[in-house]
């Protein structure tokens, strides 16, 4: 998408530079050709591959029937709370812990402003909005830790509103969420 | 102003008109569907996308006769213009057929 | 009456400004000149953009290294949140309407814009509306809940002072100026343009601008509700917006993009327009495509109101949903590039030359394509998940916005300042500043793509150190200075141009259109005679025209009857209609829009007593305005000049007045439906509907307010009838005040017996709804008793029929908003919740 966007900006800029540089090798071109063919030719199958491909993509990372794991983040201001309703023993925490290696449907939900959660290097980002309540399918193909941020303005404390998620092997995930359980 | 410059003036807009009523037509039905749980969402869907497509055919296919000056101008921008509604008419509202309505 | 004697230019000239300029001292104040009032909303709006200026400033200081305490995050909040909302509400949109203001007559061959006095109202609250922001700025009360004021952080529990009202309030308050902008920008373009001028001969530019102002016709009154909603919701705790109570936070985003994304085409096709007359200029032959751009513009403007929830990605709407407006937003970049095609083409067949215009086109070219392309990839679902809310869109609205608008409006500064100041450029400083402001731009802004994608968010006040984004901010925060620096060189070569540069004839740049046929500077009156168009309006020789104008060659080359007058024609066919008498030089609106301000004001600080005393002072000082205006006999046709007679505006049937109520009954019917479509929203979407209360609504009052409504609104179209048709209509108009009094004491009443409106929005909503409606049956009476008054007065026949004719659309309108009202709660009162 990157190198198309450049290849286009560039083409644009060549043709704008050629009607002053070389006028005499752009002079045959009709109104009819640069309307139709730079309007309408160029950009129509462009959009429409790109659109077309970008629907059948988010298609695939919809939150579609169900997964293994589910976990609750609950957002306030200025801090996000992680629960599992599957471990409903495990105390309440400001950190998220995932199996690394398996989608997970993580509910949003927030208890007073609009605030959205996004860890950056999972993907993509969904809104905790007081009323709703949206769910975010996310993959952690490595363990490790990721670091996770507000990214809807909430109010004075907005920036400090980060958090964690601690992505496990499956074996250690699956005793942490056992050993908590009562 | 004479019956045919209004005409003229009028079917300027006719396309985008239809296709301002259908947008709001179908993202209306889409969420009507979601909200009640229609059994047949989709063929609703797929139906209303139809009768839109039809309707906008007909500026886009059916160019006005004019007479003057102003209205034969105005007439072949209206052609473009209603051309253009149903171009965009037939791809934004394409999805209908195959993504998730209430996901 | 017999045509005025040919007079000598110089006589011509002393005659005509004797009746249309504004005198020097005090005087100024009472100014609705067009020439005047466009220069003052031009100069105002770069002011503004100065002071939005230093504020990005102060943030790009704050932002320059990691854990800054430079400011507070309490301060910087309003900043950034002042930030946006003086560029897009007090520079900006206000920008492009002194242009038009200005612009517009020139170019279309008319002496002023269509209502003078409203034009000089609009300003005034555009000042108070903006003096209340920057105040509230210096008194640390600024908004502070970013431009966009999500609900609930806007809301009273979380924003207990008076910051928000401020948004709300001052917001509103300089809105007042852009509608009634659109409205007098549209029917000036349909109406008063010289005649010959057919539509199709417009140049190119007037498209864009009736575009332009149809859009925000129908694009500021969803705004406009969601202010009056959350600011009820403040003030009353009516709770539609709150999700404990029915309300939804979603509805307020709804209404504030479906505003909110057709105000950046709003913003970007005037550009567009200056751009296709600038173009042409300097390619030296006319534009390419006149039809194709036109097609392409009336399917931007459409296209643009199909975008808004691509704001919205992240809310969690169905899949389908957002494929609709990703597709729409990806579609919108066709008309783009049909006009950019269209511009290289014109460029590439013509015989192109170089001067500060075109450095700044070529700055847009560049500038826009990029931020073009980030366009389409944000509109990509999958990629909007990733940088949506991060500093890659801050990246992308700047380059398009200031691609968009303000590297063509630096292009249109130098193109026309001469024109205002009648002096050419000085050029020292103009390139060297280009270049500051284009690598300045670059800098600071291409490398927001990076920061983006590197996962910073927007309005975070600080950072840490440890990701990575220091340099990246540090560079953007040394661009932005350079940028800076460039446009306080642009300010010193403005300045020295009004100081040292030297005056010319008439048409410096050989441009074609025909504002250069006036004198630069221009006179009050603009044209000394109005010409007859025979070509295509940007294919004239303006030098040549202007000297015969100025010999009072064309038509109305005389004064007469201390009278400002110019022409009206047929919309499409630009054929002689009638003579428009402009109403001249007063102070009513400056004391009007002093009222207005002060009924804003009492709502600001909550002084709710005095509130509808200065409603009502407002409502009596405009009932004053038609006092100077009309006839009390019938004129017959007058002479125009080269031979030809037309009617004064009051005894034609479609005057510009009709047409301005009509578009204004257009406005405010979107607002209607707008909050129609709020209450269905509410009901499908919102939470807590299951446990709604009942609403209680006395049925029978209901119905019987609706049918005095009906009443009202048949009564007056009588009346309408029976004047043009030559009876009496005085007894239909006293039936109308009747009724509506009588409407609007039902409908009133059904609002104030329904159960507490606190309660549920399910309740709020009928209560706005009725509260609407009633409004606009007392409106309705008003207008018919003031009607009556004119007909006593003499001001009514059966030819000067324009006061009947807008009672009879008023009520009807607020019949017919009674009848949807009924509708809309008789839904709302039986459909059970969503389960």
């Amino acid at each position: 998408m990157l190198a198309g966007a450049a290849v286009l900006t560039a083409l644009v800029l060549a043709l704008l530079t050629m009607a002053y540089l070389r006028p005499h090798r752009l002079a045959g071109v009709t109104a009819g050709q640069w309307i139709v063919g730079g309007g309408l030719i160029l950009p129509i199958p462009i959009l429409m591959l790109l659109t077309g491909t970008a629907l059948v993509l988010g298609e695939q990372l919809l939150p579609r029937g169900e997964v293994a794991y589910r976990a609750e983040a609950r957002a306030e201001q200025w801090a996000w709370r992680f629960s599992y309703p599957d471990v409903p023993g495990l105390p309440v925490s400001e950190t998220l812990h995932i199996p690394a290696g398996e989608p997970v449907d993580i509910a949003v939900t927030s208890a007073d402003v609009i605030h959205a959660f996004w860890v950056p290097r999972l993907g993509g980002k969904i809104d905790a909005i007081p009323g709703h309540r949206n769910v975010i399918r996310l993959q952690a193909d490595e363990p490790g830790i990721y670091r996770g941020i507000c990214a809807e303005f909430c109010g004075p404390g907005h920036e400090t509103m980060q958090f964690r998620v601690e992505a496990h092997d499956l074996e250690t995930f699956k005793s942490m969420m056992a050993g908590a359980a009562p | 102003m004479r019956q045919g410059d209004k005409i003229a003036l009028i079917s300027l807009v006719a396309g985008f008109t239809v296709w301002s009523v259908g947008f709001v037509a179908l993202y209306g039905l889409q969420a009507l569907g979601c909200a009640y749980g229609w059994p047949t969402h989709r063929a609703v869907l797929i139906l209303a996308y139809g009768i839109l497509v039809a309707v906008l055919a007909v500026p886009a296919f059916w160019p006005l006769r004019s007479d003057g000056e102003a209205s034969a101008t105005l007439s072949v921008a209206a052609l473009w213009a209603n051309r253009a509604a149903l171009g965009a008419g037939v791809l934004v509202f394409l999805p209908v057929t195959f993504t998730s309505t209430c996901v | 009456m017999t045509e005025p004697a040919v007079v000598s230019p110089v006589r011509l000239h002393k005659e005509l400004d004797a009746i249309w300029r504004t005198p020097p001292g005090w005087g100024r104040l009472s100014s609705v000149n067009h020439t005047v009032l466009g220069k003052r909303f031009m100069v105002l709006a770069l002011t503004f953009f100065a002071i939005g200026g230093l504020l990005s400033m102060l943030i790009r200081a704050q932002l320059a290294t990691p854990e800054s305490g430079f400011l507070e995050p309490a301060l910087y909040n309003q900043i950034f949140t002042m930030h946006g909302v003086v560029m897009m509400f007090l520079f900006a949109i206000p920008m492009f309407e002194g242009f038009a203001i200005y612009m517009l007559p020139k170019m279309l061959g008319a002496r002023d814009m269509a209502f003078p006095r409203l034009t000089a109202y609009g300003f005034w609250c555009y000042l108070f509306g903006g003096m209340i922001l920057i105040a509230a700025l210096l008194f640390g009360a600024a908004p502070n809940g970013g431009w966009f004021m999500y609900t609930p952080l806007s809301s009273r529990p979380y924003s207990p002072g008076i910051n928000a009202d401020v948004w709300l309030l001052g917001i509103t308050f300089v809105e007042i100026s852009a509608v009634t902008a659109a409205i007098e920008i549209l029917v000036s373009i349909l109406k008063l343009r010289a005649p010959g001028m057919s539509l199709t001969r417009m140049p190119i530019i007037a498209w864009y601008m009736l575009v332009t102002s149809g859009m925000m016709v129908l694009g500021f009154p969803p705004l406009i509700l969601g202010s009056i909603l959350l600011e009820l919701e403040r003030a009353f705790n009516l709770p539609f917006f709150d999700p404990t109570r029915g309300g939804d936070p979603l509805l307020w985003q709804h209404l504030f993009w479906l505003f909110g994304h057709p105000e950046v085409y709003i913003i970007f096709l005037p550009a567009a327009g200056a751009l296709s007359t600038i173009i042409p200029v300097f390619a030296q032959r006319p534009i390419l495509g006149y039809r194709a751009i036109i097609a392409a513009i009336v399917a931007l403007g459409f296209l643009s109101f199909g975008l808004w929830v691509h704001h919205m990605f992240m809310v969690g709407i169905p899949h389908m949903a957002l494929a609709f407006f990703s597709a729409a937003s990806a579609l919108v970049a066709i008309p783009t590039a049909v006009q950019i095609f269209a511009w290289i083409g014109t460029l590439a067949s013509g015989r192109p030359r170089w001067d500060i215009p075109m450095l700044y086109v070529i700055g847009f070219f560049v500038v826009f394509v990029i931020g073009g392309m980030t366009g389409v990839m944000l509109a990509m679902v999958p990629f909007n998940t990733q940088a949506h809310d991060s500093y890659f869109v801050v990246a992308h609205l700047h380059y398009v916005l200031v691609g968009g608008f303000v590297f063509p409006m630096l292009a249109a500064l130098y193109h026309w300042l001469p024109h205002i100041t009648g002096r050419q450029s000085v050029y020292r400083l103009s390139v060297p500043a280009f270049w500051l402001i284009f690598i300045g731009f670059n800098m600071t802004f291409f490398l927001m793509h990076l920061t983006g994608l590197m996962g910073m968010p927007r309005r975070i006040s600080s950072y840490p150190s440890n990701w990575g984004w220091d340099w990246l901010n540090l560079l953007s925060s040394v661009g932005g200075f350079v940028l800076t620096i460039g446009f306080a060189m642009v300010l010193a070569d403005i300045l020295m141009q009004l100081r040292f540069g030297e005056r010319f004839g008439r048409d410096p740049w050989k441009a074609q259109t025909l504002e250069w046929a006036t004198a630069t500077p221009p006179p009050s009156y603009a044209f000394a005679s109005i010409p007859h168009i025979e070509s295509r309006a940007d294919q004239i020789d303006p030098a040549a025209l202007g000297s015969r104008l100025a010999g009072g060659e064309g038509y109305l080359g005389f004064a007469r009857a201390n009278r400002q007058e110019t022409l009206a024609v047929d919309m499409v066919t630009g054929a002689v209609e009638h003579v428009v008498v402009l109403p001249r030089r007063t102070l009513l609106p400056l004391w009007t829009a002093l009222a207005t301000g002060a009924f804003f004001l009492c709502l600001l600080f909550r002084l709710y007593a005095l509130a509808p005393l200065a409603l009502l002072g407002t409502l009596g000082l405009f009932l004053l305005w038609p006092g100077s205006l009309g006839e009390t006999a019938d004129q017959g046709p007058l002479p125009i000049g080269r031979g030809q007679s037309a009617p004064l505006d009051a005894e034609a049937s479609n005057n510009v007045t009709v047409l301005a109520s009509r578009t204004a009954l257009v406005t405010n019917a979107t607002l209607y439906s707008s909050l129609l479509f709020g209450g269905l929203f509410l009901l499908v979407v919102a939470p807590n509907w299951s446990s709604a209360p009942e609403t209680a609504v006395s049925w029978a009052m209901l119905l019987a307010g609706v049918g005095a409504a009906a009443v009202g609104g048949v009564a007056a179209l009588v009346g309408d009838r029976n004047n043009s048709g030559g009876r009496a209509p005085g007894p239909a108009l006293w039936m109308t005040v009747a009724a509506q009094i009588a409407a609007m004491v039902l409908l009133g009443a059904t609002a104030f017996l329904l159960a507490d409106p606190t309660q549920h929005a399910r309740i709020a909503i009928v209560f706005a709804v009725l509260a609407y409606c009633a409004l606009h049956a007392g409106i309705g009476a008003v207008l018919s008793g003031a009607t009556l008054f004119r007909l006593a007065r003499g001001h009514v026949s059966q030819n000067r029929g324009t006061a009947p004719r807008i009672v009879a659309l008023w009520n009807g309108f607020a019949a017919a908003t009674a009848v949807a009202g009924a509708a809309l709660i008789a839904v709302l009162d039986t459909a059970g919740a969503v389960a």
